[in-house]
């Protein structure tokens, strides 16, 4: 009884707040809850761990960010493609996603500043020798759908008039894994830090990482609705205080086994 | 740092019963509300005009003739552009109710027009109003003609509810390719879920051909 | 509603759509003929008194009919990819759709032949017809019509299960708009031209059909 009154007060608070101008920031708040959408299969920004449950780089970022706000958090697996329907549908409030802060993309969604660089590489079997990208002629390469490095590997290809014969999509990062591990691509287009992480489990111990993309950085931001100013710009200032407060740090510790590079932090500081 | 990848493990089954027991609920509720909504428009199918009958033919045909996996991903999309997010569950439950409606509308119309006029005029004629003559003949004789084509139309609503895992539901299919990513064994996971789908296919299949023979003769 | 529509950028995509739906036409069609000839090959195993023959037919025909096709995809290209067996997207797209058309397609093949009486072979031989004149002439003609329909609703049914090449990284219709609107994020935009395009494709088929049915049976359809 007194939670079904607890819940018609909650409606109430609800519908006063929706008529006057709430939000997100708004919503967020007197709902109680962040809905936070993650990539769960692109370890260490996200992934399951031996409980099932979610873990990651991105992970910790949507806990700091219901800890600032004092909400709870509710972690939601996104695969790549999902991350703007789950936004536009308002399933998740914001996406902590590693998404690649294109400008194309940004007619569509919002962008906070970036909060993390990637690199993108090469994994191979160690049978393969690739010592640089022109290497991959010949192979069968692979790449998750729709990710910005299978969009940089094709153009690439098409640039070096490879065709695009040996090129194989997958569903997904894990599902890329899943498919150099079994041998149907000879090697796979990945960030640095999945790679790093997969090299350090025994399943990948034949493998090795290659040459990087040339000539390209992967900046990505946190990504919200375009309209919602307000929220992304406090998602702006909770991403200065992650460096400023060491939590930035924290969870690159946690994750990948060592201190954040001072030149990732410079260059996330100068929002570059 | 946690590991990436750890074998199945009996700490499993909790995650993998949750899948189960999620493409059961979801198949349960799109089968009873797609023949509930197919048995009143395949009923007014068979009453109505032309012109009513185009109507409602046309709308059955686009949910006919666009793969279930598009019309979820743009329902779900849509409603929430439109501000009203849905749960997966309940985005899920919609569209496949509403395509499980498509083609059990075609099932019961099949039934309704397979009783003959002569029959219906009997009726009348033995002193029977409309709805008793509806109630009485039209309904329980179409009904057991189509039950073979419910059963078919059901069983593949319950293979089809495996594509609600793109707009993120839990069933089976989508806890066990969680599963594979963390223990990269999918040959034993998707053999086990094969098995799931069969054992609840196949004795049902089986006694749907079985009504079916038995009614021909 | 706060969600602008921008079609431009569908537009300028459209060589890729259209490129994407010849793609999932392609796949369909030659996933019906191969499962119609393998369809028939498995009915006649199926009638064959060779106890081998026939059980092989009925666990294929089985294990089609009572499993999804998701799950037969993600099988054939990642289950038989744990034998070292590798197929492309399309081959297991392509092979998992073949599987399941010859598996319905049996039993429509042999319901097809069993519903014809033997005494019309029988009739047709005392009227002085060969073996081969009276199935030309006169069974062959009557299953065609009882499974043209059936086999219609087959075809069409492999066109919208071809969208599952989505979830293997295949570049047919649903795999390209899905590739087009992650660097554009509009989806629904572009899930919904998909959709207009599965629809005339199926429509097409339909037409098509219904034109050759006339042509096939003269109008007694």
């Amino acid at each position: 009884m007194i939670r079904k009154l607890a819940t018609l007060v909650f409606a109430c608070a609800a519908f006063t707040s929706v008529s006057a101008t709430a939000d997100q920031l708004d919503t967020v708040i007197q709902r109680g809850t962040l809905n936070c959408g993650v990539v769960l299969d692109f370890p260490p920004m996200g992934y399951f761990d031996e409980n099932n449950e979610p873990a990651g780089f991105d992970v910790d970022y949507c806990n700091d960010l219901g800890e600032a706000l004092g909400v709870d958090v509710n972690v939601l697996n996104l695969t790549w493609g999902d991350r703007i329907p789950s936004l536009i549908s308002g399933k998740t409030d914001v996406v902590i996603g590693s998404t690649s802060d294109t400008l194309e993309r940004a007619k569509t969604v919002g962008f906070t500043y970036p909060y993390f660089v990637f690199k993108f590489q090469v994994i191979s079997h160690e049978d393969k020798s690739i010592k640089s990208f022109a290497d991959l002629k010949d192979l069968k390469v692979g790449a998750a759908l729709g990710t910005t490095y299978e969009t940089e590997y094709l153009a690439y290809a098409d640039k070096m008039g490879w065709g695009r014969d040996n090129y194989t999509s997958f569903k997904s990062e894990n599902d890329a894994f899943l498919g150099l591990y079994q041998g149907k691509v000879d090697a796979i287009i990945s960030t640095n830090t999945n790679i790093a992480t997969k090299l350090r489990s025994e399943e990948f111990e034949d493998f090795v990482a290659g040459p990087y993309v040339p000539n390209y950085d992967d900046v990505v931001g946190i990504i919200a609705k375009r309209d919602e100013v307000a929220w992304i710009n406090y998602l702006n200032l909770f991403l200065i205080h992650q460096i400023r407060d060491g939590n930035m740090n924290k969870a690159y510790n946690k994750h990948f086994g060592v201190d954040a590079p001072a030149e990732l932090i410079q260059s996330l500081r100068d929002n570059k | 740092m946690n590991s990436l990848f750890t074998p199945l493990s009996w700490s499993d089954s909790g995650l993998i019963l949750t899948g189960v027991w999620n493409t059961i609920i979801i198949s349960v509720v799109a089968i009873v509300v797609g023949t509930v909504l197919g048995l009143i428009v395949g009923f007014l199918r068979a009453e109505s005009n032309k012109a009513v009958n185009v109507l409602f033919g046309s709308v059955l045909d686009v949910l006919r003739s666009v793969p279930l996996i598009i019309q979820l991903i743009l329902f779900s999309t849509f409603v929430g552009a439109m501000g009203n997010p849905l749960a997966p569950f309940v985005a899920g439950s919609i569209v496949l109710s509403l395509y499980t409606m498509a083609f059990m509308s075609e099932v019961f119309r099949s039934g309704f027009e397979s009783v003959s006029p002569s029959m219906q005029i009997a009726a009348r004629s033995l002193g029977m109003t409309k709805w008793q003559t509806i109630y009485h003949i039209r309904l329980p004789i179409g009904l057991r003609a189509v039950f073979p084509s419910w059963l078919g139309v059901s069983l593949s609503v319950i293979k089809d509810s495996a594509l609600v895992s793109v707009i993120g539901y839990m069933e089976l299919l989508r806890t066990s390719e969680q599963l594979i990513s963390r223990t990269q064994q999918p040959l034993e996971i998707l053999i086990g879920v094969g098995i799931f789908y069969f054992i609840i296919s196949y004795p049902l299949s089986h006694y749907g051909r079985y009504v079916e023979r038995k009614m021909a003769i | 509603m706060d969600y602008e529509f921008h079609w431009n950028v569908v537009f300028q995509n459209m060589p890729q759509l259209l490129n994407g739906a010849f793609v999932t036409l392609h796949v369909s069609v030659l996933a019906m003929l191969l499962g119609v000839v393998i369809a028939i090959l498995l009915a006649i195993a199926k009638m064959n008194n060779t106890k081998f023959f026939s059980q092989v037919a009925t666990v294929w025909v089985e294990i089609a009919r009572n499993t999804p096709a998701l799950f037969q995809i993600y099988m054939a290209y990642f289950g038989l990819g744990a034998f070292g067996i590798h197929l492309s997207p399309y081959v297991a797209v392509l092979s998992a759709l073949v599987f399941i058309n010859a598996g319905y397609l049996t039993e429509t093949f042999r319901g097809g032949f069993q519903s014809i009486p033997s005494t019309q072979y029988s009739a047709s031989k005392s009227l002085g017809m060969t073996s081969i004149q009276s199935y030309r002439y006169i069974i062959l003609p009557q299953m065609l019509r009882r499974i043209y329909h059936p086999m219609t609703n087959q075809f069409v049914w492999s066109i919208l299960m071809s969208s599952l090449g989505i979830l293997v990284g295949m570049s047919e219709l649903s795999g390209t708009t899905q590739r087009l609107q992650s660097l554009s994020f509009r989806t629904l935009e572009f899930f919904i031209v998909a959709a207009v395009m599965y629809f005339v494709i199926t429509k097409l088929v339909l037409f098509g059909s219904s034109l050759l049915a006339r042509r096939l049976f003269k109008g007694e359809i």
